[in-house]
């Protein structure tokens, strides 16, 4: 083990090389066993497999909501359940993917996992709190799933006032069950800003924070601005119809357009806590499946800011027919077009980084290039609707579901689904079947596109979303969505099974299967229960995919087989310089 | 690392600042009692009141010495409010059918 | 922390994955912080109803006031501000490592924190007497406008949220005094009674905005 210096405008230090350990005898998954040592560990890293297990649960519970729901649309009116019955599945469907999948997915899950160790800490700044925000979290989504045996829920997602003080059902029930579930996101949000703040390793100044912290930066200040609002919002519809407060219901003088003000000021934000770390996954995979240095790197880190802070501006485009002000409307739709630029930004960076690079199609890559062009339909049909003349035509119908699906499905999970089989190696030491991987990919690629293609079309003709029945002319687009939704929970059910397959018979994987120059590979596969057995030291950035390997996997020199002094910390904002 | 020794306040300041808050205090009410023509009411209690949040925050809840971020994340919460608000002031007040049109 | 050169001291309230008591302490002051601005828009929430609603109907904000008693909301501003004051002093008690004046100045906190509550309910049980009920069970009819109910949702809403928000720092703070009296803080370690001073001085920064938006506009 070669040992060089390394010196800051501060102070030198003794700066060695590791070599992560193959085969470790122990890493997290066994450094303890039991039940309860995963239901009270503080680990970042098992927590982020307690999310695992829970949100592929309520995935896969939603999805099922989606076939039935796909499968009532095979006919119109009744196929095989009651019209009651079919809003209460688009209901819970909307609610668990959104609140139980969507938004803690790549953060909770991804996040949790892989920021610390790619900033070369041993944990999150405050390890209690995130195990606190997976029990509120897990009380949150029981609540929820209990509300069908409370007599259901049909308001939709959006507990639009008036219906959802009125209508009979577990309204109450719900709102304080998502309730619940946002302070489990305001958490998470809390520990990653202090996190990133405060716990970054010698040397990893803000410019070599790997993309995906920046994307969990974004989405943090997202989910702490903007969360609070939902919360008081469906505070208050709980009070609406407990006390009948009136703020929101015309009945007693409130005004419900101003409900759908304050949720949307939350929801339209929303969507980009589900879709932004998405983002940051992006830039990971690209980067090191094309072998080149991200191209742009402060363009895309800001870009995910600027999103963040334009997310605030737009959500009004919700609202052009709710009998908002025509002043309102205009603001608003000028508004949201700025959205597109800095999305156009991350776009256009992540093709220049592919152009020259040698890339290499594995089973993560594939779901990024599966990313680019859905999510790139999605974001151009959501300019479309931003135009208040034609959103006045499309309003509520199917071109909206097709948009927020291809935006939702073919961004924000292509892009988690990459990440999970892209880390998966780190997460669980074992390599998945490459093949099995590139079938369910181009599957659930297929699948999505037979399922929401037609969807745009017939959205476009007058097909309204929610509806129970429909016209005759309609069948053949319903009939042909419903067989892709089939195709499209059978890629899904594969991703499962390749996954959980490789928990058993899968190759051992070694410490850095992808030659990613990113920190979080150069220790051992699975992790090490505290990540780093030495204080990483980062003399290049993440992406230096021209620098040669050797310059990785340095770390403080230990004095004594001790801690080194902590005197001889660097200034984390500090360059730090190697000096043979 | 911020390498700065903790700001420790002087039994001094801390009075003096609580005695104004108190002395503000009483400006607002008595100016509340010479119910002055009805904006200038709210614009002067509302000025005081800005003014009596700023002193708690910066020198009760130690801003003035503290890293700049957190004075950050202060600021940037009032800006998202005043976000929420704005932005829905322009539907509220501009509606061709005023208010609650049920 | 340039000037901490003892490697091995290892203080017992410092986690593990932190470097040092510095980073632990400047890290829990940054997570409580951005807690703040998460109770400022939730608050916010409610203070955008009430600009929207003031907006709409300013005469009815002037006349519902004047059921509101002005003296007794300067007496509870006085009563908090008295208890920002108290929670500023036992910190500087902590920094100053004299222990038994933490607890004192805690204690006086928690003692003006419930004056405040009683004075609340005291103000909450006269309006009930007056049939003056938060949303559909309002039965008053001394105020001549149509949407003097929403006036009244807004107020308990409000100054709801902010009296649960008092309940909660006088839970605190006592679980503080507790762990005080035990001699837990002192000059090295007083993370808990900073961060719940934090939260404490934000609730009075709530009342000092209700106050005059309330009880000073008629």
């Amino acid at each position: 083990m070669a040992t060089a210096e390394a010196s800051s405008n501060m102070k030198k230090v003794q700066v060695r090389r590791y070599k992560p350990e193959e085969n470790a005898d122990t890493n997290y998954l066994n450094a303890e066993s039991g039940l309860r040592s995963w239901l009270l560990t503080k680990d970042h890293k098992r927590i982020g497999i307690l999310y695992l297990i829970a949100t592929t649960f309520f995935f896969f519970f939603g999805g099922l909501l989606a076939l039935g729901i796909r499968m009532e649309l095979w006919t119109p009116a009744a196929t095989f359940i009651e019209a009651d019955t079919y809003n209460q599945l688009f209901t819970l469907h909307g609610v668990i993917m959104i609140f139980l999948f969507l938004v803690p997915a790549v953060p909770a899950i991804l996040g949790n996992f892989f920021l610390p160790m790619q900033i070369g800490a041993k944990d999150v700044a405050f390890p209690k709190l995130n195990l606190a925000s997976w029990y509120i979290y897990m009380i949150g989504a029981i609540g929820t799933i209990f509300v069908i045996f409370a007599g259901g829920i049909d308001t939709g997602w959006t507990f639009y006032m008036p219906y959802s003080s009125t209508t009979g059902g577990a309204v109450t029930f719900m709102s304080f069950g998502v309730f619940i579930l946002g302070f489990s996101s305001i958490l998470t949000g809390i520990n990653f800003i202090t996190t990133i703040h405060k716990m970054r390793a010698p040397g990893i100044t803000w410019g070599k924070l790997p993309l995906f912290c920046w994307s969990l930066y974004a989405t943090s200040i997202i989910q702490i601005l903007a969360t609070p609002v939902l919360a008081i919002t469906l505070a208050l519809v709980g009070m609406e119809r407990l006390l009948g407060i009136g703020i929101f219901d015309p009945a007693l003088g409130g005004d419900p357009v101003l409900f759908q003000h304050f949720f949307w000021f939350y929801s339209h934000p929303a969507v980009y806590i589900m879709i932004v770390p998405g983002f940051g996954v992006v830039s990971e995979i690209v980067s090191t499946f094309s072998k080149k240095t991200i191209f742009g790197y402060w363009a895309i880190a800001m870009s995910s800011l600027a999103i963040a802070f334009i997310s605030f501006l737009v959500w009004g485009h919700h609202m052009f027919v709710s009998g908002q002000a025509s002043l309102a409307n205009m603001v608003f739709s000028f508004l949201t077009f700025l959205v597109g630029i800095p999305t156009g930004i991350k776009m256009f960076n992540w093709l220049a980084t592919m152009h020259k690079g040698s890339i290499s199609l594995k089973t993560p890559m594939l779901y990024i290039l599966g990313f680019f062009f859905l999510f790139t339909v999605g974001g151009l049909t959501g300019i479309a609707l931003a135009t208040i003349a034609i959103d006045i035509h499309l309003h509520d119908t199917y071109y909206v579901v097709a948009h927020f699906h291809f935006v939702m499905v073919g961004g924000m999970v292509m892009a988690y689904l990459g990440g999970l089989y892209y880390w998966w190696p780190k997460m669980s030491g074992r390599m998945y079947n490459e093949t099995l991987g590139k079938i369910s990919a181009l599957l659930v690629f297929l699948g999505f596109n037979v399922t929401f293609l037609p969807q745009f079309v017939m959205g476009a003709q007058g097909m309204p979303r929610r509806y129970f029945n429909y016209i005759d002319q309609f069948q053949g687009f319903h009939q042909v969505s419903t067989i892709g939704a089939f195709i499209l929970g059978i890629g899904f059910a594969m991703v499962f099974y390749n996954l959980v397959k490789s928990l058993f018979n899968g190759e051992k994987a070694s410490a850095n299967p992808w030659n990613s120059r990113a920190l979080e590979w150069q220790v051992a596969s699975p992790a090490p229960p505290h990540n780093f057995d030495h204080i990483p030291v980062l003399i290049h950035g993440p992406y230096d995919y021209h620098k040669p390997m050797a310059d990785f996997q340095l770390g403080l020199a230990q004095t004594n087989g001790h801690e080194p002094e902590m005197g001889t910390h660097i200034e984390a904002d500090k360059e730090v310089e190697m000096k043979d | 690392m911020s390498g700065h020794e903790h700001h420790i306040s002087s039994d001094k300041l801390l009075l003096g600042v609580g005695g104004a808050l108190l002395l503000l205090t009483i400006v607002t009410v008595g100016v509340h009692y010479l119910a002055l023509p009805s904006p200038w009411s709210i614009i002067v209690a509302m000025i005081v009141a800005v003014f009596k949040g700023t002193l708690v925050a910066l020198f009760f809840m130690n801003l003035y010495w503290d890293e700049k971020f957190n004075l950050m994340i202060l600021i940037s919460a009032f800006v998202f409010l005043a976000l929420l608000v704005l932005l829905t002031l322009i539907d509220t007040l501009f509606r061709e059918i005023p208010v609650p049109s049920f | 922390m340039a000037n901490k050169t003892s490697t091995h001291a290892h203080p017992k309230h410092l986690y593990h994955h932190f470097i040092d008591s510095e980073q632990q302490f400047s890290a829990a002051k940054m997570g409580m912080w951005i807690f703040l601005g998460t109770e400022i828009l939730m608050f916010g929430g409610l203070f955008a109803a009430y600009i929207i609603y003031r907006a709409w109907y300013p005469e009815l904000f002037t006349m519902a006031s004047h059921e509101l008693n002005t003296i007794w909301g300067a007496v509870n501003t006085v009563v908090l501000i008295g208890s920002s004051l108290t929670v500023a002093m036992a910190i500087k008690s902590a920094q100053l490592n004299q222990k038994r004046n933490i607890a004192i100045n805690l204690g006086i906190t928690i003692a003006l924190a419930c004056v405040f509550m009683v004075i609340k309910y005291f103000e909450y049980t006269h309006k009930f007497h007056l049939g003056i009920y938060p949303g559909e069970f309002y039965t008053f009819d001394g105020i001549e406008h149509p949407k003097a109910n929403i006036f009244f949702s807004l107020y308990y809403l409000m100054t709801g949220l902010h009296g649960i928000h008092v309940t909660i720092g006088i839970g605190l703070m006592s679980w503080l005094l507790w762990r005080s009296l035990k001699g837990d803080y002192d000059s090295e370690y007083y993370t808990p009674v900073e961060i719940t001073g934090l939260y404490w001085h934000l609730v009075d920064i709530i009342w000092i905005f209700l106050f005059p938006l309330f009880y000073l506009i008629d």
